[in-house]
């Protein structure tokens, strides 16, 4: 997809992602944060949480598949802003919904660079928002 | 240190915190060059099939080479769960910071990548303690926010992204 291509205000598809104990286990050890909430579900228990949970790199990975899974993979994440407001635990799914809100150039460097900015809400299987994110790609005209 | 946590883990009073603010840290190096294994590994992990991950010849005719997934970012700069070394594991600059907390929840995050993190690039960053705020109650617990910045730098000085992150580090309710 161009930037010439994307009109806003605009919907992305919905996507929906099964969390299993599995993909946890793999957060932990593809990030390498062994922070025992993302493992140990003794642990987390004694903080609060019914079990393991992922931490904000997959919840960003997430937001960013989203993004680019649309836009293609000619697109570029230049900027991401997130706020974590309820985990994703193990068991859960992480539903994303997104919308274009704005496309923009942009003319402060010495090349033009042409940009998209999105919503993307992550939310769980049960309709509670986790993460709120707004994403600005970079495509080609 | 905390064993639970696996990290350097400093303790101390919101006032031994807020004389930290402003602190910079010296440039701390990623132990390896960022490689296709961790690259997929991640990519694997959140299920994304983004040729710029998977296929070099795409990744490279694209972005001059395979991409590090953006979201990897704070984890590129976090050494290996165990080293064979005496030295102990060196964690980011926010979980160093002396404050009561026993445990910590990341709350936001705001990144700008200003160009593609590559295979063989190997990273430093510089972290910076921005804020910590008075104590505040939430659902988990009692506890303080603490921002910090981190900026990331290729080997030939090249600023190749900013990081600025708030986590909640606070002592569960249960425990307070």
């Amino acid at each position: 997809m161009t930037w010439d291509e994307i009109f806003a205000p605009a919907d992305l598809p919905e996507v929906v992602d099964e969390i299993t104990y599995q993909r946890v286990v793999m957060n932990a050890a593809t990030t390498w944060d062994y922070f025992p909430g993302h493992f140990d579900p003794a642990y987390a228990r004694s903080q609060g949480h019914p079990t393991i949970f992922v931490n904000t790199m997959h919840i960003a990975g997430f937001i960013d598949r989203v993004a680019t899974d649309w836009a293609g993979p000619r697109s570029r994440v230049v900027r991401r802003r997130m706020r974590i407001l309820g985990s994703i635990y193990a068991g859960d799914s992480m539903v994303g919904r997104a919308r274009v809100v704005e496309k923009r150039c942009d003319k402060t460097s010495a090349a033009t660079r042409y940009l998209v900015d999105l919503e993307v809400n992550v939310c769980n299987q049960r309709g509670e928002l986790c993460c709120p994110a707004e994403v600005t790609l970079e495509l080609s005209r | 240190m905390s064993a639970d946590i696996g990290y350097e883990f400093a303790f101390g009073s919101y006032e031994d915190a807020v004389r930290m603010v402003g602190a910079r840290t010296e440039p701390r190096f990623a132990g390896t060059a960022v490689s296709a294994a961790r690259i997929q590994h991640f990519a694997a992990m959140v299920q994304d099939g983004n040729p710029s991950y998977w296929d070099p010849d795409f990744a490279t005719r694209e972005w001059g080479g395979l991409v590090a997934p953006p979201a990897l970012l704070m984890g590129l700069l976090i050494p290996p769960p165990w080293l064979p070394t005496e030295a102990p594991r060196v964690a980011g600059l926010a979980i160093r910071v002396p404050l009561p907390g026993t445990t910590f929840i990341n709350a936001s995050n705001d990144a700008e990548f200003l160009i593609p993190i590559l295979e063989g690039d190997r990273l430093s960053v510089v972290e910076e303690l921005v804020s910590v705020s008075p104590e505040k109650t939430t659902k988990l617990g009692v506890g303080h926010f603490v921002e910090t910045c981190e900026s990331f730098y290729r080997d030939d000085g090249t600023l190749v992204a900013t990081n600025r992150n708030t986590l909640f580090r606070f002592t569960p309710a249960a425990q307070s």
